[in-house]
């Protein structure tokens, strides 16, 4: 049972100075356990702990009641600039102004840093790093649009690289052909990214999630094949060159690319107003409420759930068309590669690294990418390694790209939580943690803790010699150890308690138990009939030191 | 320019493609993963076809039997680097589409790196015999696609019909949940069903390098078509795959011979399209919530 060493020892009566019944001054016993150790066992964790709270470098703002309402709003609403509100801090009493949600601050300060990065990058580099820029917030901006159509509406098209690249090109030959200047390349390339779109969302109309990323792979493949062979497109020279461009050709080459890579990342502040104005107003919403699968509840609440999707491919498939538009005005004219499955590929990669369904998971991995793929052009083909593995490791690992480990590691910690929790709890007379809460008398929870330790502790000192000595003297003064179990025992509740029943014909002794309820007569434990009552004594004692080994 | 030349250039397209586009169909219809890493598969079974008959002899038994056991060894890599972790995890379509992505992309660069961008000639197996047949003039090379298409579609119907293996497979297809229920492995049919839709592609690459050569980034039009035709039949029937690649091998024949080899990708495009708006499951796709997992 324990590890505790019995010694065999003297109990010395304290009261037989003053003499005894019985003339039993000493009985010889063993030593008993010390109840310290039982309390200390019950009151030790037995998982391992740590430290808990709040982190010391928490940074949290002071607050006045009088300030909570002075805040930055929009002009002229009555929108805050800033989910604010106000809460006391529970341990210090004091007030504290808590930010609801920090990410404005986040894109506030990441434009910021891309807005004055040509004035960061490091001599020597500032071509390299300036056309990578702008390459970056041009394909920032067609991911950005392409989150609106795959995370917002829902609809998995990977055809969004083939609107850019037919409105690229169309655009480009009609400026060759007609003179098109450069401001009015982009409207026509909505126009043509709407036509577009308005052909391709026909099929998205009726066909699954899948069926139709398919599709629409088959479709890039099919532009790419078209737009190769025919000579009206330039088939030989690897591209369309020859529109009109907004950047002036006066300028010194290092003036031109700056003025470049401000106006992508102008197209970039464009396309993530786009996707504010669209994901996060009423189109958006609708959609918010018809998720993937559960389309048909939020038809049956009367969400028109189809319409808007479409309404946000087309408005999308307009603003690639911008895109590639703008894409010609800068780079004078595009190159087949657009249609390569290697950029969808890519352009998947950029989605899927920052988690797909949300805009700054599209510029994140649009970031990494480009800067894997332009910037790191001297290690040659192992960039596309590290991409690939980049990209395997993230769909491996995580389950919403770099902007859903936070939710997913708390869902983790969390699962964590309740394992270590289920190893701390302990049942066997101790309340679970559920049951706690609703009963009403926490008299009861102390008194079950208690009557545990007390079991435990009584447990450790049963042993062959008190039961010896119990056997030889049912009644009577007797060791510590034997007299602390007998009052335990003596102590239980009537109901089940163990009695005798003197059968008064035979003169014997049997075990019965009581109902513990007036009017209900005890039941008979067994049938064995004891002559002697020192015998039946014994017998009830051994019972109840079974049942209490077995609790 | 007549019609049976016409039919006949059908078929041998729609044996080839039709390998692949069953084997995609099976993988997506049995393990729910939309396996664009055929691609990949294709220039690997190629390669290992390539490197037999480079080191060890030019008989075509062998070669063709390597070619299709490096296309069931790198279905069974896609399984165990994709499929096996993900197949219990949230989001698993998105995911497994991904990966098999990625997959592919490494996989690419790795045999780009090896063996360089130059494209490599495997020998040719059939002879350059012909048979005349009433007028029509049947080469050697076609007769033996056909033939090993074929042989190898009947030898995958009649295992997945006949075999336990099969029947786990087919279990699956029904109904993944209930399957694992009763105690048909996902994982274990998993490398099954990739190691066998593997050696399809594989035997697809050593049969199309008799007319294409084998290349890094070969794979990716057989890829294109495949998905395609496998979309067209409804994914998860095999027969409506068979269908489907017919229906599109002749229309790439009868456009290549009737408009010009660029128009091919637009008339199927615009063939399949008109296909899916009436059927939006396929010509045959029967699984219509059964896979909804």
């Amino acid at each position: 049972m324990s590890d505790f060493q019995r010694q065999a020892t003297q109990w010395v009566n304290p009261l037989s100075v003053w003499g005894t019944a019985e003339g039993v001054d000493v009985v010889q016993t063993v030593t008993s356990p010390n109840p310290r150790d039982t309390w200390d066992a019950n009151e030790a964790y037995k998982a391992k702990i740590h430290k808990v709270g709040r982190f010391r470098w928490h940074l949290v703002w002071p607050n006045h009641g009088e300030n909570l309402w002075k805040r930055w709003r929009w002009w002229p609403t009555r929108r805050n600039v800033l989910g604010i509100h106000g809460l006391y801090n529970r341990k210090t009493l004091k007030a504290e102004k808590k930010i609801d949600d920090r990410r404005p601050i986040y894109w506030l300060i990441c434009l910021l840093i891309i807005a004055i990065a040509p004035v960061l990058f490091p001599t020597g580099m500032e071509n390299t790093l300036l056309s990578a820029g702008a390459i970056f917030c041009i394909f920032a901006a067609i991911n950005v649009c392409w989150t609106l159509v795959v995370g917002t509406a829902s609809i998995f098209s990977l055809a969004t690289y083939a609107v850019v690249g037919v409105s690229a090109f169309m655009t480009t030959w009609l400026s060759m052909r007609y003179g098109l200047p450069w401001y009015s390349l982009p409207v026509f390339g909505s126009a043509i990214g709407l036509l577009m779109g308005w052909l391709i969302a026909f099929p998205a109309l009726r066909l699954d999630g899948f069926y139709y990323a398919l599709l629409t792979l088959g479709l890039n493949e099919l532009c790419r094949v078209f737009f190769t062979t025919s000579k009206a497109f330039g088939s030989a020279s690897g591209g369309l060159y020859g529109a009109d461009t907004y950047i002036p050709s006066d300028l010194s080459p290092f003036a031109q690319s700056i003025f470049g890579y401000y106006g992508a990342f102008a197209l970039l502040l464009a396309a993530l107003f786009l996707f504010r104005f669209v994901n996060g107003k009423r189109l958006g919403r609708i959609l918010r409420m018809a998720p993937e699968k559960r389309e048909a509840f939020a038809q049956a609440c009367g969400v028109d759930y189809r319409s808007a999707r479409v309404k946000i491919f087309l408005i999308t498939s307009a603003a690639l068309g911008f895109i590639g538009g703008f894409y010609v005005a800068q780079y004078r004219g595009v190159a087949f590669s657009i249609f390569s499955f290697d950029t969808v590929l890519l352009g998947l990669a950029m989605l899927t690294i920052g988690g797909i369904g949300k805009a700054e998971g599209a510029i994140l991995g649009t970031l990494v990418v480009t800067f894997l793929d332009k910037v790191l052009i001297g290690i040659g083909p192992l960039r596309y390694f590290l991409i690939g593995l980049l990209m395997l490791g993230v769909v491996l690992f995580l389950n919403k790209g770099y902007f859903g480990i936070k939710k997913q590691f708390n869902a983790w910690r969390d699962k964590k939580r309740g394992e270590w929790r289920s190893i701390r709890s302990e049942k066997g007379g101790e309340a679970l943690p559920e049951e706690a809460t609703e009963l009403d008398n926490k008299d009861e929870l102390f008194f079950r803790r208690f009557d545990k330790m007390q079991r435990d502790h009584l447990k450790k000192m049963i042993c062959p010699e008190i039961i010896e000595e119990h056997r030889l003297r049912p009644l009577g003064q007797h060791s510590e150890a034997l007299e602390r179990v007998l009052y335990y025992f003596r102590r239980a509740p009537m109901e089940d308690k163990y009695a005798l029943h003197h059968i008064a014909a035979t003169d014997r002794y049997k075990i019965i138990a009581f109902s513990g309820e007036r009017g209900v007569s005890p039941r008979v434990v067994e049938d064995k009939e004891y002559e002697h009552v020192d015998d039946a004594y014994h017998a009830i004692f051994m019972r109840r030191i079974h049942d209490l080994m077995e609790s | 320019m007549d019609i049976t030349f016409v039919l006949l250039n059908a078929v041998v397209i729609a044996s080839i493609y039709g390998l692949i586009a069953v084997a995609v169909s099976i993988t997506w219809s049995s393990l729910g993963l939309i396996n664009l890493g055929y691609g990949f598969v294709f220039s690997f079974a190629g390669y290992g076809a390539w490197l037999m008959s480079t080191y060890v002899t030019k008989m075509p038994a062998p070669v063709m039997a390597a070619g299709i056991l490096a296309g069931a060894i790198c279905g069974v890599i896609i399984c165990l680097v994709v499929f096996i972790p993900l197949h219990d995890k949230s989001n698993f379509t998105t995911r497994g589409m991904v990966g098999t992505l990625a997959i592919s992309l490494l996989g690419s660069q790795a045999l780009l790196m090896n063996f360089g961008p130059r494209a490599k000639a495997l020998p040719e197996f059939f002879g350059t015999g012909s048979v005349n047949l009433g007028g029509i003039v049947l080469t050697a090379d076609r007769i033996g696609i056909v033939v090993c298409a074929t042989v190898m579609l009947c030898f995958v119907v009649f295992w997945m019909k006949g075999s336990r293996r099969g029947l786990e497979i087919r279990a699956m297809m029904m109904n993944p949940h209930a399957a694992s229920i009763v105690g048909i492995g996902i994982r274990k049919t998993g490398i099954y069903v990739m190691a066998i839709t593997g050696g399809m592609a594989g035997l697809a690459a050593v049969l199309l390098s008799q007319t294409y050569y084998v290349a890094p980034f070969s794979g990716l039009t057989p890829l294109i078509k495949g998905v395609s035709i496998a979309l067209c039949g409804g994914l998860g029937s095999v027969q409506g795959a068979i269908i489907a690649a017919v229906i599109l091998g002749f229309t790439e024949a009868a456009t290549s011979s009737l408009l010009g080899g660029q128009y091919v990708l637009i008339t199927q495009f615009l063939v399949i399209i008109c296909i899916l708006i009436f059927r939006p499951r396929g010509i045959s796709g029967l699984l219509d919530k059964a896979r909804e997992q």
